[in-house]
Formats: structure tokens, C-alpha cells, sequence
């Protein structure tokens, strides 16, 4: 039976060493372990070059090398004779091996020590089960065909949302549902280009919503920085990035930063690049508990999704100039407790009866409507209006302001704040007080009120 | 050349043992042994492979002789290379002995870093095993690091 490469995926996952061998133009042979070894198509692998320099005066003088990978679902090894064909130190290839071997240096808090030289190619001349006693060298089916029919209902999905806050939920729920992915997170880079703001996730202890990635920074970031997928199947040898997972009330109100969620057990993770009109829009993030979650497949199929989510947000985005209205209800003569709002203009945090709840853009936006409210018992606000108000110190006018107020409604919500932002219909929120507000002025790092 | 004991004593412990052999028209061939058995004073190592499942590095001693074995410790990549004329001979009673504690050390080693045990398996094979009898002539340091790849001169 003929044997594809592409069929022995796992064994591509960097999960157990391979092996490879090459001999010297006088007969010597020589044998090292090898970290990975990358799938190019059914007929060539690419090496890192990071070689000892006896495989490499080797493979000058002797192109043939053999490759011995092993699977690591059912330990099968595989002999592949290989061919040395020529060296790449740019293209698509070399671009994405380089980001993998930089995401994985980050992560072992090596950055900038692994460094890809060149990448290697080779023609794969044969490949060969070697005989085992535990299976009759079964290759397995590939799972491709599901993907990619699980991608092209994800991508209708995401296709039927008409705003942010259902295309990020088409995307969230479509993993779960088509891929069984049930840890997922989605983050928008934030006009500054600097960081991405988590907008939505699913199986965590805490949605994180609202929790920031700088570009550049761990799998997310570099993901976002190269803007090519970061894989990783056994982070069991690779020390967890970041600070330990936390997430009290108490150290939000005291950092103003929302922590990132996270599973302290995962074992695999993937972070793909959300790319439309040539630009980066965000990240999608997956991780799992499961040793090789996410196969090359899931990736290409997930990658279809991703691009598929950018394109939609970017839409909305471009969409999102028609005036979307904002009403609000409840006007202080309602029967609820009073509750205090402190809006600290350092830096635009919000908290509502001491707890912290968002700040930035967002916050800007919070007070911004109360204010109005509260002063002209205003009803209805538009999204243009707050555009265009000299008050809201808005970077530039095309920010994504849907983005925003999604964060901001979501952020109400899941802090069960007296304030909600209730969307009433495509382009229409409502602002929803439960009493009175009273709204104070915090200048300066400290806590003094207006 | 002489090998000190320490190095004997690494070689003769659970790491993992890949054999690179080549054929007649040098293509390389890469196996497993499956234990060592260390002659310090005389150079010697004594490798056991399972014909059943190496048929060609076999065939490529029992043509060339040529051979280069690395040891490899799974839990600190501390590696060394060592090369050398080899020879096939029968596996004693005693080389059989020494790969059955080797498979069963290996395999309790490599669970004890998170491998399953269907996945060792095929990797330890110590069926139908012979000796691949080694006059070791060079050693190379090959622990990933500055000094990787290094040679080892026969004083040290």
C-alpha cells in the first residue's frame, strides 16, 4: 500500500523526535534527533537548518538522507528516503517555520535565541511503514473532508450575522458545534494597532471579555505580529505563558486590567490570524486539554473561518457609518437603589459601585451616555452623534465604535451592572438604568470624587 | 579508543539508542537498539537490534560495517554520538537479559515523561534481536548546545 504524507499528519506535530541520518561522501553515517519536521506537500518535508555541521557537510556531499518519523496517536514509525534539493531563507515557508520556531522560543521565554537560518527542502522518494507488532500498519483515513465541510457551515454561519456581536457568536458557537472545540476565544485589535481586546470566548471559568493581548506578546500576540497561524500540540514540555491564571474581582478593581482566561491544563493551542483587505482585524484563539487537538487540517479549515470572521467584521465595520440609534430608559424615578459611578479620566476606567468595569474607548463611551442622559434626559442617541462629540475624544472617526459597544454591553452584563446597554434591534441599543445614577469625576490616579 | 566511565555508564542507562547505518550506494539507514553493552577499556559496544524489525541496518553492517549510533537522554537531551567498524554477531543469553531490563527501564522512563505505552512499544522491539559488535573510533558530543557536534579527542 502506498503511503501519503499527508496521511501521517500526526507525526509532523513536533510530538516525538524524529531521527535523521545521512553519510559522508566516504561512507561515514551520522544520526541526530530532529525537533520537527514540516509538511510541504505529499512529495516534500522542509527541515530548520539548525544542523550539527556533520549532517550538513553531509547532505553537501551526499544529498540522500533518510527521515524516520514516528506517529504519536499509536507510535507507528515511518522511514522516509529523502532527497536534499536546495535551501530557502525567504518565502511563504521559510516566513511561516520562522514564526513557529519564534512563537515556540516566546513561549519558553527564549525570544530572539532561536533564530531560523534557513529552511531546507527535500523530495520525498518513498515512505515505508516500519514493521510493528501492534498494528498491521493501518494508515488512518484522512479527516479532511470533514473539516472542510464543518468550515463551509461555520462560514454560512458567520455570513448570516449582520452585526459584531452575532458574527462573534456564529464564530464561538460554530467551533464548538462543528469542530467540538469547546475553549475558543475571539479578539479585535484595537485601532492603535497595539493590542487585541478579547470580545468574546466560551468554556472558561470567566469570559475575559475585554482583556487585552499586546501584538507580539505569547501565541495570540505572535499570531497577530506574523500574522500567520501558531500551532502547538504538547505544550507539556513548555512552561505556561503569563502570570497565573486569576481572576478575582479584587485585582481587577485594583489593576483595571480584565485577566485573560485561560486553561492552566492545556495541552494544544492554536491562534489564527483574522486577515480582510490586507489588514489584521483580530485573533482567533483555540485551545484544548487534548494532546494534537488541532491537526494540520483543523487549521487550514479554522484558517477558512478566520478569514471568513475578518471579512465579516471588517463589513460591519465599513457598515457601521449609518447612524445606529441609542434610547435609554429609566430616568432616576425609577423604584431601584441609587448606585455611584466614577469615571477616572487618567485613564477613562469606569466603576460602578466600586467595581471595575471597563475603560478606554469603552468607558469614554459609558459616561458619555449617562452624562447625556442624566443631563438633558436625552432618549435617543445615534451612532454618528457620538462619532462626531468633541467629548468623547474619539482617536479618529472611523474606530470601530460597533466593536466597542459590544465590548461595553457585554462587559455590563457580565459584571451584572445597574446599567445596561440592551440592543433593541440591528443598530439600536438602549440604555437601561435599574435607579438612580450618580455619576462623580475621579481626576488623578487616586480615588477623590468631583 | 577508550571510553571513560561515565560515558559506559550513560551509554549502558535508559536512553534512547538510533543506529545510522548506510548501504552500498550510501543511502543511509536509520534503527534502534534495543540496550549496550560497554567495554571501556578495549572501545567496545556491544548493540542489541531486533532483526525483525532493522533487516537493513543488519544488511548494511553485514555489507559495510559502517556505523554510528547516538545516545539520547529523554529527559535533558544530553546526547553523545559514537562511530565506528562494526560486526554481526548471535545476541547471548546475556545480551538478551541486558535488552529485556533495557526495555523494561526505557519504557518506565519514557512513561514517567508523559508517554503512553502504545506508543513505546514499537520503539522498544526486542524480538529476534543480534549484536551489532562495535569498535568505537570517534565520539562526538551531540547534547544541543554551543558544544554540539563537538568531537571528543581520544585523551579526554
Amino acid at each position: 500500500m502506498t503511503i501519503r504524507l499527508r496521511d501521517l499528519d500526526a507525526c509532523f506535530e513536533g510530538v516525538i523526535p524524529s531521527i535523521l541520518a545521512t553519510a559522508s561522501a566516504d561512507g561515514v553515517p551520522n544520526i541526530s534527533y530532529l525537533s520537527h519536521v514540516e509538511f510541504v506537500d505529499d512529495e516534500h518535508v522542509a527541515l530548520s537548518n539548525q544542523f550539527f555541521s556533520k549532517t550538513a557537510t553531509n547532505l553537501q556531499a551526499n544529498n540522500q538522507a533518510t527521515l524516520l518519523l514516528v506517529d504519536p496517536h499509536d507510535g507507528n514509525q515511518y522511514r522516509l528516503d529523502i532527497t536534499f534539493e536546495r535551501s530557502l531563507d525567504s518565502g511563504a515557508l521559510f516566513d511561516a517555520m520562522a514564526a513557529q520556531l519564534r512563537a515556540s522560543s516566546a513561549q519558553l521565554g527564549m525570544d530572539g535565541v532561536m533564530r531560523l537560518r534557513a529552511v531546507d527542502l527535500y523530495r520525498v522518494d518513498q515512505v515505508e511503514a516500519v514493521p510493528s507488532p501492534t498494528t498491521a500498519t493501518a494508515v488512518r483515513p484522512s479527516v479532511a473532508d470533514r473539516h472542510l465541510a464543518a468550515a463551509a457551515t461555520l462560514a454560512v454561519r458567520i455570513a448570516e450575522a449582520s452585526d459584531i456581536a452575532a458574527i462573534v457568536d456564529a464564530v464561538l458557537d460554530g467551533v464548538r458545534e462543528g469542530f467540538g472545540f469547546s475553549n475558543a476565544m475571539l479578539l479585535l485589535k484595537e485601532p492603535s494597532g497595539e493590542r487585541l481586546v478579547t470580545v468574546g470566548s466560551r468554556g472558561y471559568a470567566w469570559s475575559g471579555i475585554g482583556a487585552e493581548v499586546a501584538i507580539g506578546d505569547a501565541v495570540i500576540g505572535t499570531a497577530a505580529a506574523e500574522r500567520c497561524a501558531v500551532r502547538i500540540s504538547d505544550m507539556s514540555r513548555i512552561r505556561r505563558f503569563g502570570s497565573a491564571i486569576r481572576a478575582t474581582s479584587a485585582d481587577e478593581n485594583r489593576t483595571r486590567t480584565i485577566a485573560l482566561p485561560g486553561l492552566a491544563d492545556a495541552m494544544s493551542q492554536l491562534a489564527l490570524p483574522m486577515i480582510a483587505g490586507g489588514s489584521l482585524r483580530g485573533v482567533l484563539f483555540l485551545e484544548s486539554a487534548e494532546r494534537l487537538a488541532f491537526s494540520k487540517d483543523v487549521e487550514a479549515a479554522l484558517s477558512i473561518a478566520a478569514s471568513q470572521t475578518a471579512a465579516a467584521v471588517a463589513l460591519v465595520d465599513s457598515l457601521g457609518s449609518e447612524p445606529s440609534l441609542v434610547t435609554s430608559e429609566g430616568n432616576g424615578a425609577l423604584a431601584g437603589r441609587p448606585f455611584n459611578v466614577v469615571h477616572h479620566t487618567f485613564d477613562d476606567s469606569v466603576f460602578i459601585d466600586n467595581e471595575y468595569v471597563i475603560k478606554g474607548v469603552p468607558g469614554r463611551l459609558l459616561v458619555h451616555l449617562l452624562r447625556l442622559h442624566l443631563r438633558e434626559g436625552r432618549a435617543d442617541f445615534t451612532n454618528r452623534e457620538m462619532r462626531l462629540s468633541d467629548e468623547l475624544r474619539l482617536p479618529e472617526l472611523k474606530d470601530n465604535l460597533e466593536t466597542r459597544l459590544l465590548l461595553l454591553r457585554r462587559r455590563l452584563e457580565e459584571k451584572a451592572a445597574p446599567i445596561r446597554l440592551l440592543q433593541t434591534g440591528r443598530g439600536k441599543l438602549r440604555l437601561q438604568l435599574a435607579g438612580p445614577a450618580v455619576l462623580a469625576v475621579a481626576k488623578g490616579k487616586g480615588s477623590s470624587t468631583k | 579508543m577508550m571510553i571513560d566511565a561515565e560515558l559506559a555508564g550513560f551509554m549502558e542507562s535508559a536512553v534512547m539508542i538510533i543506529v545510522g547505518t548506510r548501504d552500498d550506494a550510501l543511502r543511509p539507514q536509520i534503527g534502534r537498539a534495543v540496550g549496550a553493552v560497554v567495554d571501556p577499556a578495549a572501545g567496545g559496544v556491544d548493540l542489541i537490534v531486533s532483526n525483525w524489525q532493522w533487516p537493513e541496518t543488519i544488511a548494511n553492517i553485514r555489507g559495510n560495517g559502517r556505523l554510528a549510533v547516538t545516545f539520547a537522554r529523554p529527559s535533558d537531551y544530553t546526547s553523545y554520538q559514537v562511530k565506528g567498524p562494526a560486526t554481526v554477531i548471535p545476541a547471548t543469553a546475556a545480551h538478551r537479559a541486558c535488552a529485556a531490563r533495557y526495555v523494561e527501564a526505557m519504557t518506565a522512563t519514557l512513561i514517567g515523561n508523559g508517554v503512553e505505552t502504545w506508543v513505546i512499544v514499537s520503539q522498544l522491539i526486542d524480538h529476534e534481536t543480534v549484536v551489532l559488535r562495535m569498535a568505537v573510533d570517534m565520539i562526538f558530543v551531540q547534547t544541543p548546545g554551543d558544544k554540539a557536534g563537538r568531537r571528543l579527542e581520544p585523551s579526554q
